[in-house]
Parts: structure tokens; sequence; C-alpha cells
């Protein structure tokens, strides 16, 4: 297998932004191609979750690699719901692993903040089972379940999941790009408005538009991918045997951590997909970086923040970087690649060298772990 | 078996024949194996997985909606709609009854339960309406069962 190497990265800031999705996209990839030092790559691996109901136009693969000026360049686009970025990234990895491609340009982004929020609500609901759909199942409403059976068979507490916002807030704040740049107080997510209980709306993250793109080389660079997994899980939740842990993430992690030939205790930094709060304690334990049922009391404890043994979600996570479906995949692995340059100015964790990005699609059916090190 | 005999609901289902998993309403192939599954009946009583309140529920449902996961008797769980969740727990033994083809978990009494039928029929502000929409909704479901 050919060893594959991050060359690039770039973002957009991510919010809410007035331009058409194929010009965040571009302007991410224009961005990390610029940092790569390269005008054009071999091929493109675009990540959008639904840009057919989200800004009205398909072919999207085509749609944004021609808006870039490269209509020539093979352009594909994966879609694995709320992880497709991930997806697309190990697309774009395989491809150079494989000596097909010496360069690839993966770009993930999705516009929705010009739609109501029920439209949002519904479009990004279309990814679970479509007869939970018929019982008014949407995201939220499936995570107050796991939240429920979190607490009440794990005894993890509410200011447990609260605390993950006060942290990730706090980091955000410190990110020019995230979507939320200000600190919250536990007393303002503990009593923020019930969405789907006992899910505040301060437990869950927000609707945003933004793009981030990688540009993955066969040429030695300073960050080298380690490892990459995917795992799977039924698209019903009626279906699984468990609800408070994520069979996907566990396949993930073990398939990542087997490539890359090191365990969780020699990761140094991670960006976790806290869609909700209580995902990301769940999501700990999964991945092997805390010990099964320790997530809620580390987190309070301070071992995940930024000055902490572990810091989780140095961006500010989904929760305060924001969530724009598609690109957040890619986000999560532009934010490792700064943590492990040493470049993450105002966030940036001390002697990083082995970074771990987690992504979840739908409610935990698509999963991904990428691990980069410092090469 | 649990619960008050001579009112309890029957849940059409399907079992894996490798592994034996239940799963409802039926599924062509079993979710973890690709094997035909066989046809299997459940009865409408079961134990509270999770639940919760939808506070911002999707079109076409009241606010609030409760949404419990149930693990049915004889394996399989089942997601169903409640008339509140007031005094309810994970563990909790429930009921469960179709109302118009739509599945209500119920630990709350007959009282509750004939509440919970004109709660939906009153959706609209009246009943005629409901029974409408609800054969409306028989036939289209007819038409797309036929068209698979």
């Amino acid at each position: 297998m050919q060893r594959v190497f991050v060359a690039g990265v770039g973002m957009t800031r991510i919010g809410r932004r007035s331009e058409p999705l194929p010009a965040l996209m571009a302007e991410a990839a224009r961005a990390a191609l610029a940092d790569a030092g390269l005008e054009e790559p071999d091929a493109i691996v675009i990540a959008t979750m639904n840009p057919e109901e989200f800004v009205g136009d398909g072919n999207f693969a085509s749609n944004v690699a021609t808006h870039m000026g490269f209509s020539d360049v093979p352009a594909v686009r994966i879609e694995t719901a709320t992880s497709s970025g991930a997806a697309a990234f190990y697309m774009g990895f395989a491809q150079i692993a494989a000596g097909l491609r010496r360069t690839v340009l993966i770009v993930g982004g999705e516009k929705m903040t010009h739609l109501a929020t029920p439209k949002v609500s519904e479009i990004i609901g279309r990814s679970i089972d479509p007869y939970e759909r018929t019982y008014g199942a949407t995201m939220p409403a499936l995570a107050g379940l796991v939240t429920r059976a979190l607490m009440t068979r794990q005894g993890v507490t509410a200011r447990e999941i609260s605390q993950v916002a006060v942290k990730n807030h706090a980091h955000g704040a410190r990110n020019p790009l995230a979507h939320f740049r200000q600190a919250v107080r536990i007393e303002e997510v503990l009593e923020s408005r019930m969405v789907a209980d006992p899910l505040r709306l301060m437990h869950c993250c927000p609707i945003s538009d933004g793009a981030a793109a990688v540009v993955l080389s066969a040429d030695r660079a300073p960050v080298r991918v380690a490892g990459v997994g995917h795992g799977a899980d039924t698209l019903a939740v009626r279906h699984r045997l468990e609800l408070t842990s994520f069979a996907a993430t566990r396949a993930a992690a073990r398939e990542a951590y087997a490539m890359a030939g090191f365990g969780p205790e020699r990761v140094d930094v991670a960006e976790v997909h806290d869609a909700f709060t209580p995902f990301e304690l769940i999501s700990l334990e999964d991945l092997g970086l805390i010990p099964p049922g320790k997530a809620g009391r580390a987190t309070l404890d301070g071992e995940t923040a930024l000055d902490g043994r572990l810091p989780i979600n140095p961006s500010g996570g989904l929760k305060a970087r924001g969530h724009p479906l598609a690109a957040t995949g890619v986000a999560q692995l532009v934010e490792c690649v700064w943590q492990l340059r040493g470049s993450a100015e105002g966030r940036q964790v001390a002697n990083a060298s082995r970074a771990l990005a987690h992504s979840i699609g739908g409610l935990a059916t698509n999963n991904w772990v990428t691990l980069l090190e410092g090469a | 078996m649990r619960g008050p005999p001579g009112m309890m609901e029957t849940i059409a289902a399907s079992k894996c024949p490798r592994c034996d998993m239940v799963v409802a309403p039926p599924a062509t192939y079993c979710p973890y194996h690709p094997v035909a599954m066989v046809p299997a009946t459940l009865s409408g009583v079961g134990e509270i997985v999770s639940f919760t309140t939808l506070h911002m529920p999707p079109e076409g449902f009241r606010s609030p909606l409760h949404i419990a996961l149930v693990e049915l008797d004889g394996g399989g769980r089942f997601v169903c709609h409640g008339a509140g969740t007031r005094g309810l727990k994970i563990g909790a033994t429930v009921a469960i009854e179709a109302v118009d083809d739509v599945y209500y978990f119920s630990h709350l009494g007959a009282l509750e339960r004939a509440r919970l039928f004109w709660r939906r029929a009153g959706h609209a502000g009246d009943r005629v309406n409901a029974i409408a929409r609800s054969l409306t909704k028989r036939v289209w479901k007819g038409r797309q069962r036929a068209a698979r």
C-alpha cells in the first residue's frame, strides 16, 4: 500500500453564509490547493449530503469541479449522510494508497441556513429509517431516546452532558472560523429549551453553512494518514441491540487502529462527532479514549478540555464550530492537521503528534475513524 | 405472558431463521443476515427500552409528541406513540394498541386509552375528518403496498 500524506488543507468560516454552495466549496478547495502548492489535482472527491433538496442541484461532483475550473478532472460525489466528508476522505485515501492517483482533492460542503428549521430537520431526517419516520422520529428524537437510556442505565448526569457544550463553546470561542464564538455557562445549557426530553437545545449542534477541503498526495508531507476505519450498523434504531454505545464507531476504531499499528493510548488530540453532546461521551468510550463509564466524570474534571490530559474537539466540535453536514468530516481532519502542524493559533494542543477524527453518519449507521500522524 | 387478557393487540413481525432475531413490523431480510425472514406474530405487551417527548415534532404531528422504544415480549423492538410519559420509567411494562393503524403504548389504564383515541380523532377539530383521513390513508397505503 502506497503511503498517503496530507499536502494541504483549507476551510471556510462556518456559519450563516450568503454565497452559493459551489462558491463555498471552491473557497475551501482553493485554500487547500494553495496550502499544498498544487494547481490541479489528479482527481476530485466531493461530499455533499443532500444538495438536491438543500439547494436544488444534482450531479454535484461535475457542478463543483466545473465551477472551480476543473471540468476535465475526474470527480465523484460520495454520500453517507452526516459522515459524507469522512467517507470522501477515505475514497481519496484509497485512490492514492492503491497507486491509482498521485494527488486527490477532497472537498465537503453543505448549505442549509437559507431554509426554515423544520424544513432542514425534515431533510436531515430523510437519513432515518422510513418506518420510524412515520412515527415522527427526527434526529433529535432518536438522540433523545439514546440520551434517556444513557442517563438511566449508565448514570450519566445532565451536568455531564451539559459540560460537553460548555467545553466545546469555550474551544469554539478561540477558533476564528467557528459558527459560535462565545462561551456559555453550564446554567444556560441546563436551562435551555427542551427539544427531545431529556435533550435540550444547547445539547444540539447548530444548522450551519460551510465547506472544508484536504489535498492528499503520494509525495511526502508533514502529516501522514496513519489509518482509516469504517463501521456500519442498522438503519433502524429499533433493530439495534444496544442504544448507549455505537457498534459502528467501535468497528471503525478497530479497523483504524489496526491499520495505524497503534491504539487509543497514543492519541494526543481528537475531533469527535458531538452533533448531540451525549454523543461525545458515548464516542469517547466507543473509541477507547476514555474507559467505559468514565467519560462524563472525565469531562467534568476537565480532562477533555484544551488544557486537559486529552483535548477533545479543540475546534469547538460540531456544537460550536458548527455542522455543515458533509463539510464536517473534512473540517475535523483540517483541524487535526492544523493541530499536528502546530498552526492551530489560539487553541494549539502542546506537542500533538497523533490525532483522531471520528464522524457519525445518520444515527450511527455509517461511522468513520481516521488517524493522522506527524510524519 | 404479562398484561391483562382479552385486550391484547397482536403485532405482525418476522424472524430470522439463522439468528432468531425478531423485527417488527416484518422485514423481507434479516438486518444482520442476507436470508429471508419468516412471518411471526407478537403480542402487544412489552418493556420500555427508552422514551422521549419531542417538543418540535415534524410537520403532521402535534406537540408534544411522545415516542417510545418498546422491547416486545417474544423479542423485537418496536417504535410507538403514547398519550404521555409522566411517571413512565425505562423497564416499565406497557400495553401496545393500534388506533387507526398507529401503535400507542399505554401504562395508564382504560380511561387514558379512551382519551388517546379522542385526542387523535380530535386532531383537526372534528371526528369525521379524522375518520375520512384515516380511510384515505389506508387506501393510499394499500396502493403503496400493491406497487411494491
